[in-house]
Order: structure tokens, then sequence, then C-alpha cells
């Protein structure tokens, strides 16, 4: 037995193919009577559907591209926005790899197990209460996804609205902030932009004001001027 | 999981068991929460791989695999050991390696083939009913159609296509333009092939086979530094790292070794350990600069001005004052010092001329082979001018003197090299010397020395068979030009080095801004320690030196000083320039495959700083006359001409390598030759000449000669290495670009005389731009079709460096993500794809390949005189006078087939490289049983190459490094050359041959081979001449020894026959129309290697990011920033009439006055906004420069100033190039209209 519906928004975050376009009344009905889906959030998804449904496919096709193969920050692989470079994200691929074989499923697709269109058709064969559970644990990433697609006007948007309803809580908003936390996302924000660039400050040494002690007593006796002691530091300088 | 519900936190159980005095306990209760612990360091297997990028590391590195997933690496530690009393390699690895595996999943990499999708929309909607042929000549001859997927260039609008589609355009396009226009049209890009050899080969043996021409890298990027072939004959030969150790004094001149050379400086601080002193000589405070016992900051650029002063003070006390008897000896036999040189007359006056040579005497001093290729020099022992063993004139048409034992055949000699002594001379002549420390702009220090020094030198007059004549002899000559005085009088020459003359510590001072006793100081520790070490004085110099318009002032200055002083060919000392070659070992195994020599030769070649030049049309813009550069004691002749001119010429008489060659294509032309009866050669020589055919490249505007399809994979060409950015944009991809400068058809100024001038500039020429890539680079933005690549932990393939002596594979760990496979895949699908699609149009083909004259080749000693065919001077020879037109056949429907196995030539022509050549049939027959042969078709029972391993054990049998029979047949036919026995240097090792599962299982270090000039061995470190002085095999240049006086008629013209302080070029790219009122800050443009990233890649790595500043920066020093009102982070604007960047300040006590730095090749990708001057998205670093060619740079057909594929031609510099730095006003990341649709650029 299959989530339609789960199945249903796997397909509407993939490639934009003519198969996909044909598909597109039947997969719109199945969003329409989705009733774990809000009116609004079935309405928002119309544009959509009604897009991927009529528009020229090369259009959609290079729109396609340019939001999620070429936007780091939009991108479709969710580990990315958990792990980014860290070397965490192999490790965490791994396990994510081994719950399909776990569950009886071998992924047969070039794309990683990471990819959310894979997750969504993964959890649309699972019981309800387990999809729901994961897509809870990624709702921090689905909001800013959200968030940075409304910010282009993108209709893709909705999808991620309504993946947050089928997920049935409210992100996190400090980890929602975190990862919206990006110097690209608010451009005209010169002051929140040099906040990220600048440099810390860095110091030698521990700071004579807390951590170790015995450290502490050590830079304290330095400061006393007198003869035994050895050139300022450049801790005392400042 | 908590597993907080099965652990007991309160209770603990009766039942426990104690062991091991109590410090062990048996617990019973649940402990699966350690799993996670465990489970973390899980894998199923680890493979060795390295990462291919262009860098000199080749570093060994564990990757971890679990699952099919790369979850970590670690640094391997297995290299074999050295030997007792030398440092092992390891640890080997830096940050940017160990956060390679991150990247591997990036969000960044390309996942599927990416088609621009107007042009997709196109293709699609044609293949319906047309043939892919019939599709892709339909739309170049709809210029709507063109235009519509050309213009839109770098404006975002992929679509994903299959492998099928992407492939079938790609090869239709080949197939369209080898047939309309000529396969010498499709170009191909890719640097670098050391780093994963198989991945080069890939796209090299398909454009070859296809007849497409291979672009070169080392001179564009201009690493390759000319003055090495120049003095020595060798493209770049350098000791490893290791051999640092065994110094006694370190010079580290312009390089960064802790920086750029991360996994080496372990033995630049072992070596410190040791003892070894060590001077750094750097503009800035480098991280190098804290190793150095004493640190010289010259003014950037005048480099030369230094290494001349050191120069001065080592001829002084180790040469003139006192002769050191080491220093002696040695140039004695391993250099042209002892060479007499002609003093010719000009206006009058004196000015050092040619080599004498055998055949200036009368009876040619009985040498009827080459004499005008035989040096001369006067011997002690017999009071007469002989032509000593070594010179090229003995390695062509003759066995057995080829080397450089002291003797001239059968007589012992005993060469004079200074004629000082009275009774040695007859006369004391007035030589002029050219000076151009008085042309600097006002950047630089200007002196007041006139431009010709006359200085004066002991002469012989010598009877010839055309009158009397003065030599004298190439030491006396020396000494006088670096102004040293011997008692002879005369104006220029310096007594003491506190006098303000050309060339003392003194004069130095006040150029460069180091203190003369300082020069003076390491000069001497310099040379004192290689007297008392026999030579272990080493120089470890950047790529910065090189970079510079006069880079070869700045080199030969730093060669001079280590020739003077016996270094080279010692183990530890030595010239040790670490760049951009990144040594390919198993060359000579690795060229059959890459180049397609087992099927057709020769194959087609091209200098990419000349080709791009003329094709992105940056000649146009052309601001450098050579009246700047001119010698003034130039002789006379027709100099007056553009840079373009000069390049014209030297293709004409056949000194550099055409791209496109003719204007008519090639296939055409084998059909008429063919139908003429003629023979190729002289059906095309006779057709030149009656101006029937035409040479492309003296109309390269014209549509015939554009360049049509262009792969690039490897390289970030535009991003990282394209010199004049915007030109590229602009012209050959025709597409928006920042070019502000107006060409000079627009100025009305002078035009080229020789280039036919179209007053409309030609936009977009370039077909299809295909990219091969693993992530969306710059260049991949702007290209037709992005094909995705597998990347270094995904494919097999092979990886040498010239910092050590180990070969190294890469190795799939894991399958290729997402839809990306190997280069070897890639150009395997296409070469099949295209002897599906070329049958259609293509058949079996004669085409005619133009082959300039090349180095190591008996053709090398073509010209001894300067003589253009075009003004009648000569007749056009084929392969003597002009390039040589060759018929090479071309089988196109069975390209795919040839491709994939090992052609006959190598059965009946054999392998070979650097002047000599062996028979491989053994070899061949062994290849045929390790890789199988082809059952039926047109390469039926040829040795198969279907894998990336075939390809990987075709290079490790053939070549001389790594299967021991062939190095011994290798040394023994040098042998032949030069009378003495060379095998015993491999003998050893007969009997190994190294496979690739080999090297899986550990590095290898490879077999000593004649290709190389240094050896493997338990008593020394590779070091570049170390079989030079050792075996005395000689070094591959005119006189066979280390040239330090360069004769050719464009050396004297441009007044580099010696060395001299040549200050940078005025490019005058800061006008007044450009530079805006107020904006007063110009500084000089600096962009050396960075910490952060390894050329391109990894500098859009977020971690790298991180540890930088996350984006373009520019280091400036407090005094310039303060003077432009800029704070540390702010955003800066640098432009010039050439573009204009944006990047944040960076402002450091670090930085010297008077120069910016912006590390190479930071991304346009990356974080950057948009700039005020050109309204368009902040350049990169490329924006700011143009290329700008040196007419020294081609000279061919004479020695070792002959062509060669990254051996020899014109370089990109890009050091002379100033900018105006101000503070941005208002950051505009041009994001207003951030809809879908915008594209990235």
């Amino acid at each position: 037995m299959m989530d339609r519906t789960l199945k249903s928004l796997s397909l509407l975050l993939s490639y934009p193919t003519e198969e996909l376009q044909q598909a597109m009344p039947e997969i719109g009905g199945v969003l329409a009577a989705e009733t774990r889906l809000t009116a609004a959030a079935r309405r928002d998804l119309r544009p959509l559907v009604s897009s991927l449904q009529g528009d020229d496919i090369y259009d959609l096709q290079e729109r396609f591209v340019m939001l999620f193969d070429r936007s780091r920050s939009l991108s479709l692989n969710l580990f990315e926005h958990v792990h980014g470079e860290s070397r965490d994200r192999g490790g965490a691929m791994v396990s994510l790899v081994e719950t399909y074989r776990d569950a009886g499923f071998d992924p047969a697709t070039s794309e990683l197990p990471d990819h959310l269109p894979v997750l969504l058709e993964f959890l649309a064969l699972r019981p309800l209460g387990e999809g729901r559970e994961v897509l809870a644990d990624a709702a921090h990433i689905f909001e800013a996804l959200k968030t940075r697609l409304v910010r282009r006007d993108s209709a893709y948007a909705s999808v991620f609205a309504a993946l947050l309803q089928l997920a049935g809580v409210h992100a996190d908003s400090d980890a929602v902030a975190e990862l919206l936390d990006q110097p690209e996302d608010d451009p005209t924000d010169l002051e929140a932009l040099d906040a990220v660039w600048e440099e810390s400050e860095v110091l030698f040494g521990p700071d004579p004001n807390a951590g170790c002690p015995q450290v502490r007593d050590m830079l304290a006796n330095m400061d006393i001027p007198g003869p035994a002691a050895p050139a300022t530091s450049a801790r005392t300088a400042e | 999981m908590s597993h907080l519900l099965d652990r007991l936190n309160f209770l603990q159980s009766k039942e426990l068991e104690q062991f091991a005095d109590g410090h062990g306990q048996v617990t019973r209760e649940n402990r699966d929460w350690e799993d996670t612990y465990r489970n973390r360091w899980r894998h199923d297997k680890i493979v060795r791989s390295t990462h291919g990028v262009n860098c000199t590391g080749s570093c060994s590195w564990k990757i971890y695999v679990k699952s099919g997933i790369v979850t970590w690496e670690t640094q391997q530690t297995d290299y074999p050991r050295t030997r007792p009393d030398l440092p092992n390699h390891e640890p080997r690895g830096c940050a940017r390696g160990a956060s390679y595996s991150w990247y591997l999943y990036s969000a960044n990499r390309v996942k599927n083939p990416l088609v621009r999708g107007a042009l997709m929309k196109v293709w699609r909607r044609m293949r319906k009913t047309m043939t892919p042929i019939e599709a892709w000549t339909a739309m170049q001859n709809d210029p709507v159609l063109r235009a519509s997927y050309v213009e839109t260039r770098g404006k975002g609008g992929f679509v994903r296509a299959t492998w099928d589609e992407a492939t079938e355009i790609t090869a239709s396009a080949n197939a369209y333009t080898a047939k309309t226009y000529g396969p010498d049209r499709v170009f191909g890009f890719s640097p670098i092939p050391a780093m994963s050899m198989v991945s080069y080969a890939a796209g090299s043996r398909y454009l070859s086979l296809l007849g497409g021409t291979c672009m070169s890298f080392y001179d564009w990027y201009c690493d390759l530094p000319p003055a090495s072939p120049q003095t020595w004959g060798e493209q770049t030969d350098v000791p490893e790292s290791a051999d640092w150790y065994n110094a006694g004094f370190l010079l580290l001149w312009g390089s960064n070794v802790p920086q750029t050379r991360t996994p080496d400086a372990h033995f630049y601080t072992e070596a410190r350990y040791r003892g070894t002193k060590s001077a750094v000589i750097c503009p800035d405070y480098s991280e190098a600069s804290k190793f150095g016992d004493i640190w010289l900051a010259p003014q950037q650029g005048t480099d030369a001005a230094l290494s001349m002063a050191m120069g001065h003070v080592i001829l002084r006390e180790f040469h003139l004052d006192r002769q050191a008897e080491y220093f002696e000896d040695y140039c004695r036999k391993y250099t042209d010092m002892p060479m007499l040189v002609k003093l010719e007359e000009k206006d009058g006056k004196l000015v050092p001329g040619r080599f004498l040579r055998a055949d200036d005497f009368d009876g040619k001093l009985g040498e009827d082979n080459n004499p005008e290729w035989k040096t001369i020099a006067y011997d002690a022992a017999s009071g007469s001018y002989l032509a000593p063993n070594g010179s090229v004139g003995y390695r062509w048409g003759e066995d057995g003197d080829w080397n450089l034992e002291e003797r001239s055949r059968d007589k012992a000699t005993d060469l004079k090299m200074s004629l000082i002594l009275e009774e040695d001379h007859d006369a004391i002549a007035a030589v002029d010397f050219p000076y151009f420390g008085g042309v600097a702009t006002e950047n630089f220090v200007r002196c007041d020395h006139p431009d010709v020094l006359t200085r004066n030198i002991p002469v012989k007059t010598v009877k010839l068979a055309d009158g009397e004549a003065r030599v004298a002899t190439v030491f006396d000559l020396f000494c006088a030009n670096y102004g040293l005085d011997r008692g002879l009088g005369g104006d220029w020459a310096a007594k003491s080095f506190d006098e303000d003359l050309p060339y003392t510590p003194k004069w130095a001072e006040k150029i460069t801004g180091v203190p003369a006793d300082k020069i003076t100081a390491v000069a001497r520790e310099f040379a004192s320690n290689a007297e008392k070490t026999g030579g272990k004085s080493m120089v470890i110099l950047g790529a910065g030196l090189n970079h510079w318009y006069h880079m070869d002032m700045n080199y030969r200055g730093i060669i001079n000083m280590l020739v003077m002083c016996g270094c080279i060919g010692q183990s530890g000392g030595g010239w040790s320039h670490y760049v951009g070659q990144e040594k390919l070992r198993p060359q000579t195994g690795w060229q059959p495959l890459a180049f397609a020599l087992d099927w057709a030769r020769p194959p087609r070649h091209m200098n990419s700083t000349s080709a791009w030049y003329a094709h992105t049309d940056q000649w146009r813009y052309e601001t450098l006359n050579v009246d700047e550069i001119l010698s003034p004691t130039a002789p006379a002749g027709d100099w007056d001409a553009s840079m373009i001119d000069y390049n014209i010429r030297a293709e004409r008489m056949g000194w550099l390598p055409s791209a496109p060659q003719l204007k008519t294509n090639p296939l055409e032309v084998g059909r008429l030759a063919k139908k003429s009866k003629k023979e190729v050669a002289q059906y095309v020589a006779d057709q030149l000449t009656s101006g029937k055919l035409e040479m492309s490249c003296e109309d390269p505007d014209a549509p015939e000669n554009w360049p049509r399809n262009l792969f690039v994979w490897r390289s970030n060409l535009l991003g990282s290495s394209g010199k004049g950015h915007e030109y590229f944009l602009k012209h050959l991809l025709g597409t928006d670009n920042g070019v502000m400068g107006k060409d000079l058809g627009e100025e009305g100024r002078s035009k080229p005389k020789e280039a036919a001038w179209h007053d409309e500039a030609p936009r977009g020429k370039l077909d299809l731009l295909v990219t091969i890539d693993f992530r969306m680079s710059t260049t991949a933005v702007y290209s037709d079709v992005v094909l995705p690549t597998a990347s270094w932990y995904e494919k097999n393939d092979l990886n040498t460096s010239d910092m050590h002596p180990f070969i190294h594979p890469l190795q799939a760990a894991v399958d290729p993500a997402y839809e990306s496979k190997s280069d070897w895949e890639i150009f395997k699908a296409i070469a099949k794809k295209f002897s599906e699609v070329a049958p259609e149009i293509l058949g079996q083909e004669t085409d005619v390949v133009a082959l300039p004259i090349l180095h190591d080749t008996p053709a090398e000693i073509a010209q001894d005189h300067v003589r253009d065919w075009k003004k009648g001077e000569c007749d056009l020879i084929p392969g003597k006078t002009a390039p040589n037109y060759i018929a090479v056949e071309r089988d196109y429907p069975a390209l795919y087939e040839r491709f994939t196995a090992l052609g006959p030539l190598m059965d009946s022509v054999g392998n070979g490289g650097k002047g000599i050549s062996w028979e491989t049939k053994h070899e061949v027959q062994e290849l045929r049983d390790l890789n199988g042969t082809k059952l039926d078709g047109p390469a039926k029972g040829c040795a198969k190459i279907e894998t990336d391993i075939d390809a990987t054990e075709v290079i490790l049998m053939l070549a001389p490094e790594t299967n021991g029979e062939v190095a011994v047949k290798a040394w023994d036919q040098l042998t032949k050359a030069t009378g003495r026995e060379h095998a015993h240097l491999a003998r050893g090792q007969e009997h190994v041959k190294i496979r690739f599962r080999d090297i899986a299982a550990q590095p290898r270090k490879i077999i000593s081979s004649p290709t190389w000039s240094g050896i493997e061995s338990e008593e020394v470190c590779y070091n570049a001449g170390y079989t030079n002085v050792h075996e005395l095999i000689p070094w591959r240049t005119l006189t066979g020894r280390q040239q330090l006086y360069q004769d050719h008629l464009w050396m004297r013209a441009f007044g580099e026959g010696f060395v001299s302080y040549r200050p940078p070029v005025d490019l005058k790219t800061i006008t007044k129309g450009v530079q805006d009122d107020g904006d007063s800050l110009v500084l000089n443009f600096i962009t050396p290697h960075q910490k952060w990233g390894i050329h391109s890649t990894y500098s859009d790595n977020l971690l790298m990011l991180t540890l930088n500043r996350g984006g373009p920066v520019v280091w400036l020093s407090e005094v310039d920033a303060r003077k432009a009102g800029i704070e540390d982070n702010d955003w800066i604007e640098a432009y010039n009439i050439n573009g204009a960047l944006t990047a944040r300040a960076v402002v450091s006590q670090r930085m010297r006055e008077g120069t910016v730095f912006m590390y190479h090749a930071q991304e346009k990708i990356v974080n950057t906004p948009g700039s005020e001057k050109t309204g368009l998205r902040g350049g990169i670093h490329n924006s700011v420069t143009r290329t700008v060619l040196k007419p020294t740079h081609m000279i061919g057909g004479y020695a070792q100033q002959s062509y060669g594929f990254n051996y020899y031609g014109t370089v990109g510099s890009n050091r002379d190039e100033f900018v105006v730095v101000r503070k941005m006003k208002k950051v505009d990341w041009l994001d207003r209209e951030a809809t879908e649709k915008e594209a990235a650029e």
C-alpha cells in the first residue's frame, strides 16, 4: 500500500519530463483529495501542478536545473543542509542507505540516498507514523527551503509547505534561523553580510580571565613589572 | 535513540564479577549504545588514491568506503623508505586534500550531462526529421538559430540531457567541422597530464585520431620558464624535494614552500635541523620568510637586478680576484664559457655576434658533418682552434662524439676560458652591451645610465674563410656584461662593490631596495658553501618570477649564479622550479597512448598562448610596441612589426606550430595533392609560394580560420587560466563581456603588417564549447554542453610529480556518483558516437598535417640563419625553411576501434623520446597477452585498450621508467650517440616491470631513464643535470653545454644575448579615459598561489572558504590602504582598461607598498557582487589581464630554441599589470531580479 500523496510530492520534486507532464492531472487529483493538507495548502499546490502540466518543458527543465542542480542553498540532497561538507556526511549517507536496505529496498538510482524525492518515495512505502517522524526530523530544512523558494517567487515552495503539514510539527525556529543565516539570502542587508565575513580576533594563549587557573596565575605574574619578567607578551600589549 | 531505557542509572547488580585486580568488571546490561562509536569507524574497504588536482603533491591517501559510499580519508604512510641519514617522505598531504571526500558529494557537482536549453530544444526538434549531421548542419547554417544559444552563453539555461544525446551533439559537431572547415578546427585544452595521465590521454587520443588540435598548457599558464630550454635544452628538470635536505645553502627566491608545497615543506624544516643555512627572497613577509636565516625583500619585478648584483659579487670574489678551483673546472667542462663569439660591427662599433663555428673556417676545420652547428673554442694544449665534442653538430648525422669528454674527436683538449693574459689576446676591444635600466616606468626606479655601455674585452684575431675576425670567449664577455673591472680600463667596469655602476650591489640597492651589504653577504655565502661542498647550494624559485614579461632575465640571473658555482647536476644543489609541469615521469610510454602515435604520426600540437592571442583577438588591442623592447644594439633588420606579425613570421618559417594550419580544409588539400600526383609536401610548398594556399595565421578573423569546436577537460580555462578573460567572452564565445578598451582600428593606431585586419571583429567564433568536469566551474557555466566526469576516487589512473620519484595510482574506490563517467569512458563514448554519425560525410581521408621544426629531432638544426621564404630570402623547403607538410591517413568510421586498440605503428616504427628511439615489438606483444586482442574489425589483432586500467598498462609497459627492459634498451640507444656506456644505470632493474596493481599496493620508485637528466639510486636523490655532469651526456643545446650566451639573431636583436636587468614593461592599461577622477591608488597586480585552494580547485569549497574569508579577497599594504581610505574587509574594486574585479580588502603589514595580491583563481561563482565600473558581476583575476607575446619565445629551428609541445613557445605573462584600486561606494549583488530564470553570472 503506497502513500500516494508522498509519492506525488516525490514526483513534483523530480526532474520534469514529458512523462511527468502527462501524469500531472492524476498527480494533481491525488493532491487535491488529500485531507491531511489544509484547503489552503492544496490551493497553493495548484500553480505548480498546472505549471508542470502546461509550461514549455524546456522552461521547466531550465528552471529545475537552475534551482535544484545549481543552487547550493536549494539542494534537494538533505544532508547538504545538515552536514554540508563535513566528514559526517558520508557516515550519515551510509546509515540512510542501510535504512532503505533493512526495509527491503535497494536504491536503483544514480541519485544519492539523501536526495529528497528518493526519501519521499521510500517513506511512501512505510507506515504513516514512521513517515511523519522522519519528515518531522527534517522540518527545519523544509522550512528553510520553503522560505528561500518564496523569496525567489518559486511555485516549488508549496511542496515544502505541504511536507511541513504532513510532518505535523512546527519547525524548530532556532534550527531554521541557523539554516537561513546565509549571506546570500539577504543580499541587501550589508551589515549582516559583514558580520559573517568578519575575521575573529586571533588571541595567543588562553584568556587570563577564564580557563586554566595555573596559566592565569602565570600570566598575572608576568604582568608584574620587574627585572625578572620576560618581554611584554602579546596579550599585555592590548 | 538514547538507550536510557536500557541502562541502569541508580542500581548496580550484585552479580558482578571483577577481574584484573578490580580494574575490569563483567556487566550484564545492554551495551548496544556503544555500537554508535564502533560504527562510526566501520568500513568495508580501504582504497589507495590521490587527488589529481593541479598540484605537485601526488600524496598517498587511504580512502575508506562503507556501503559504496566514501566516508573519510586519512594519509597513507607507506612510501618506500629512503636510505639511512635521509628523512622519509611522509607525512604527505595537506588540508586541501583532506577536505576532498566532502567535495565528492558536494552540491556543486555536475550530476547529469547538461546542454544549453535553447540548443537542446532546436536539436530535438530537428532530430525528429533529420540525421544528426543534417541537424547540426542546419543549425550552423541558420544565423538566428546559432545565435540563440551562442549569445546566451554564461547566462544559465541548462537542461539535462542523456549521454546519448550529449555525445551525439558533440560528435556531429566534430564531424561537421572536420568536413566543412577541417579537423584542425576542433581544439582541445587540458593541462598537466601528470596529475591524471589517462584522463588527459582520453581526450588527446580522441582529438589526435580525429586530426584535432591539442593545446599546450605549461607555456599558457606562464609556468614554463623559457630560460630553461634556452640554457639547458630541457623543458624543466628539477631536484626532488628530498634533495633539499642535502643542500648546504638553500635560497628560496619568490617561492612560498610552506604555503604552496605543504607536503614537501618538512624537508625544508629538516634541512635546517641538519644545519643548512637558508635565505629567503620575497617582496612580502610570506610564510616562507620566517624560515629564513635572512630575509631580503626586493621590490617586486626587480629580481634580475638582485641576481645580477649577486653574480657580480660571485664573479669578483670566486672567479676573478681568486679562482675557485672547483668553479673554474666546472665552468670549463660544463658551460659554454670557453666557446668563442664573433664580434660584429654595428655603426662602427663592436657587439657580440654569433658563436664562432667550424663552418667559418677555411676548410671547416675538417668537419664535414654539420660544420655550421659545431662551436669553436681555443685549445691551450695544441694552441689551435677546434670544435670540442658535444655541440649539436655532433648529435645528428654521426655517432660517438656527442659527449662532454674533454676532447675534440680523438684529441684531448685544454680549453681556454679567458684570454685575459697578455700572451693570450691580440688586442683589447671596446664592445657594446645594451642597458635597459633607464626605460623603467614611473612605478620603478629609473637609472640615468646610458642605454649602451661600452666595455673593454680581450680579443683574438682569427683568419676565417671570409677574412679576419675578432673573437672573444663567452667568459670574458660574460664578466664584462656583469660590469666587472679587469684592469682593462673603460667607463662601465666597477672596481668596487660600492660604485653606482650597473650590476654592483650598490646599484642593485637603489633598484631593489635591498641593502648592498646584505646582497653581498648572501652572494658570498651562497658561493662559499658551493665551493666547500662541491656545488651543494640550491635555489628554490617560485613561478612568480616567471610571470613577468621579462621572466627570462629573472631566471637567467639565478641560473647564472648556480652555474658559476657549479651547482647544477650536483645532489643538494641546483635549480628548483616546481611549477605547473608536475613531471610526467613515464612520458615516453604515455605519448603513444595520448597522441595516438600508434595509429598516425604526427599529431597536431599547438602552443596555446599564440593561439588564444590570435583567436580571442587580444592582438587587436595590443599596446606594446616592438621599439619598447628592441635592443639599442640590435643588428640591422626589419624589426618594425607588431607582436602578431612576429608570430606569423615564426609560423611561416616553421618555428612555431599553427592552428588552424591552412585556410583550406586540410582534407581538401590532401585530395588535391593526390590529384596533382606531386608529393604532398612539394604540392603544399608550390601552392603556398604561388599564393593559392594561405596559412591561417595570416588572417585569424576570417571565418574559415576560426576554431569551431573546443573541448575543455580537467581544466577551468575560463575561470582560472584565461588571460584576457573578457576577450575570450567577447570574441571567442560571443557573449556579454567587460572589455573596456578600444581596438587598434577604433583608436586609429598603426595596424599589424602581416595580419589581415577586419574592421568588424568577429564575435562568437566557437560553434560548440564542451566542458567535462565534476563540478560547475566558470568554464562549465559558459559551455554549450557540460559532461559530468568521475572524480579522483571514482576512476583508475596514474599520477606522478616532480617532488618525489614515485609513481602513484588513482583508484575507483566507488562508482562515479550520479550520472558521471570517467574521462576515459566519456571520450570512448564520444568516439563511438562519432564512428556512428560520421560515415555520412567522412570516410577514409588524407589529412595534411603541418609540422613545425621540432626540438630533439634531426630537423632542429634547420636554420643557422634567419631567412623568410615569403620575403624571397630563400626557397620554401618544407621542414627546413618552413613547416613540413605530412600526409596522414585517417579512417573516420574506424575511429572508435582505433581508440580502443594499440595500433600497428608501435610494432613497425617503435617508440622513443628526446632524440632517441627504440623498437617495442616485445612490449607490444606483452600488452596483447596482458590486455587481450581485438578479434575482428579494423583493429583486428591489436592489443585492447578498453578500460582505464588497460590504458595504464600501456603506459607502464612502454615507458622506460616503469619497465626495466625498456630502460636498458633506451640507454643503449643513447650510448650510440655519446660513445659512452650508460646502461649500468638501469641494468640492476632490467627485470623490474611495474604494473597498475603493484602501485595500488604501494607507490613505486621509477627506474632511471635517459628521458630525464637525474637518476634513481641509493647514493643520491633525483637531481636534474646529474647525468650531464656525471655521465658526460651533453645538454641538448647548440653548444652541448649549459649555455649562458644566446646567439640567435632575434635574441641579440632583443638584447638578450646575455642576461641583464629589464624593468617591467608598460602595458598602458590605465588610461585617462578609464581612470575615474579621484581614483589615485595605482598598484602592481600580482596573482600568487593561495593556501585555501589549489588553483581554482577547492576555492569554492566551504571548508576552505571558511578558513579564508569566504569569497574573493585582495591583499594590500597598510600604507596603500590608508591612501585610498580603505579599511580591512572593505569591498574594493580594481580596474584597468581590460576589465574590473571586486573583492574584499585584506590590509596587512605583510604586504609591500605598491602591490596588490589577488590569489590565483578565486572563482566568479562564489560571493561576487557587481562591479560599479562595468555594471556586470565582478570579474575574476584574469579580468584585468591580457596576454602579451615576446618575440624571443617564438624562435625556432635553432637547436634548443626549437619548438616542442609545452617545451618552448610564447608564454602568457601577467605580472607587469597595474590596476587602479578604490573602495566601493555601494555593494550591489545584482540580485534584484532573483527569479528562477536568472543566470548565475
